[in-house]
């Protein structure tokens, strides 16, 4: 079956972006694909001082800027996980979860020491992006996995393999079709990072989430890391199911 | 949504490695320029003084020896394309730079990846294994098609060396080094 896919790799979203694809013209769609990730990435990253985060961070309190609709759409998913959590998913990491506010594409900054990190949720958005992107260039099947956050379309059927944090080497875990993935590792020597709103600490394992979209297996890896409970009820309203292991 | 676990439980599983080849380095310069009808080989060997005037902007060479490939069409350049490698913590990342003509990096592929157990990464007789292959022969090591999940992979080593790249490619044309 292998033989039949064509893919790449790409350095992007400060990961390794893989894509797959079959049927349709496969180097306009993988094209189309890691385009769509490039201009998401320019659009939130914290480390770009053009992208809209940065610009956001640069502005006064009682600023307003015009954002990307790219941008927008990681805010709002961000609110709506926000508010369902009870305040545990927070954009801001602590500096002031009240203090922004986006009305369809202007985002409002209403306190000078707001600081936004859309890294635990643009990644995710991005791979949905870039599936979108395929599947209208024509591309009938494939897959794009941004450094673990994966999602699969059309009639393939991903083995996926999870690496060990500790020691190297992966393992077989699941094989995926129609949906998404993710995968988190929290431990004090990790990039991953989380911290509950009353201080409590991430449950020290690596945390998997399988939803219908990548954005929210990826957001969904953080709650479930700080609340430890694969029965959160959180995830049935994402159609998601955890792991931690 | 569909999932299926693997019918090993994951903990008892038996780690193994991961290898992926993506494209040769001949096929990654086509792609990064379709329009060449020509790619012209060409080594840089930078000498004692150059790496230190490289050193002096910050940018450490790492190596002496750079292979080139010029993209032209019509005899007029088009473009460059560097092929390295850098080694992670727990993978071996061989990846083509494309340039233009403006210096700018035109783009990026990763021509194959290494997932490893960990510590065999740094031995040369597990990264000799892989050399000379490409994406026309590809390895068998387990599911050639498996995709990894994991905590993020950091691909700061590829970024670092692009820039590296990037460096090494200016300071050889402002030298002649590249016609």
């Amino acid at each position: 079956m292998s033989a039949h896919w064509t893919r790449r790799a790409r350095p992007l979203l400060g990961t390794l972006v893989e894509v797959g694809a079959r049927g349709g013209d496969v180097e306009i769609a993988i094209s189309a694909g890691f385009d769509v990730i490039t201009e998401v990435q320019s659009r939130v990253s914290r480390f770009e001082p053009d992208s809209d985060v940065g610009r956001f961070h640069a502005l006064s309190a009682d600023a307003s800027l015009s954002v990307d609709a790219h941008t927008a759409a990681v805010l709002a998913a961000a609110k709506e996980l926000h508010d369902a959590s009870d305040g545990a998913f927070d954009v801001t990491l602590g500096s002031g979860p009240g203090h922004w506010r986006c009305d369809g594409t202007r985002l409002h900054k209403l306190h000078d020491a707001v600081q936004l990190d859309l890294g635990g949720i643009a990644k995710g958005y991005a791979v949905d992006r870039a599936v979108l992107a395929m599947r209208r260039a024509g591309c009938a099947s494939g897959w794009v996995n941004a450094g673990g956050d994966v999602r699969v379309f059309g009639e393939a059927a991903l083995p996926l393999s999870l690496r060990d944090e500790h020691a190297g080497g992966v393992r077989p875990f699941a094989t995926l079709a129609d949906g998404a993935f993710a995968t988190s590792h929290f431990d004090r020597r990790t990039r991953s990072q989380a911290v509950g709103i009353d201080g409590s600490q991430p449950v020290r394992a690596h945390v998997s989430v399988a939803a219908p979209e990548c954005l929210w297996a990826d957001a969904l890896t953080k709650l479930i890391a700080l609340s430890g409970d694969t029965a959160d009820p959180l995830l049935a309203r994402y159609n998601a199911q955890a792991w931690l292991h | 949504m569909r999932i299926a676990l693997a019918a090993s439980v994951v903990a008892l599983a038996p780690a193994s490695a991961f290898a992926v080849d993506y494209l040769s380095a001949e096929q990654a310069a086509r792609l990064m320029f379709p329009d060449a009808d020509r790619f012209e080989s060409r080594d840089i060997d930078l000498d004692a003084a150059q790496l230190q005037a490289l050193a002096a902007q910050g940018v450490q060479p790492r190596s002496a020896h750079w292979a080139v490939r010029i993209a032209q069409r019509g005899g007029t350049p088009l473009g460059f394309v560097v092929v390295d490698e850098v080694i992670g913590k727990f993978e071996l990342i061989t990846y083509a730079v494309g340039i233009g003509v403006d210096g700018a990096v035109k783009q990026v592929e990763v021509l194959s990846y290494r997932e490893s157990h960990g510590h065999e990464i740094r031995l040369p007789a597990w990264r000799k294994q892989f050399i000379g292959k490409t994406s026309t022969s590809p390895l068998k090591v387990g599911e050639d098609i498996a995709n990894i999940s994991g905590a993020t992979l950091s691909c700061t080593h590829v970024t670092d060396g692009v820039k590296r790249i990037v460096a090494v490619v200016a300071f050889a044309r402002r030298h002649g080094g590249l016609g």
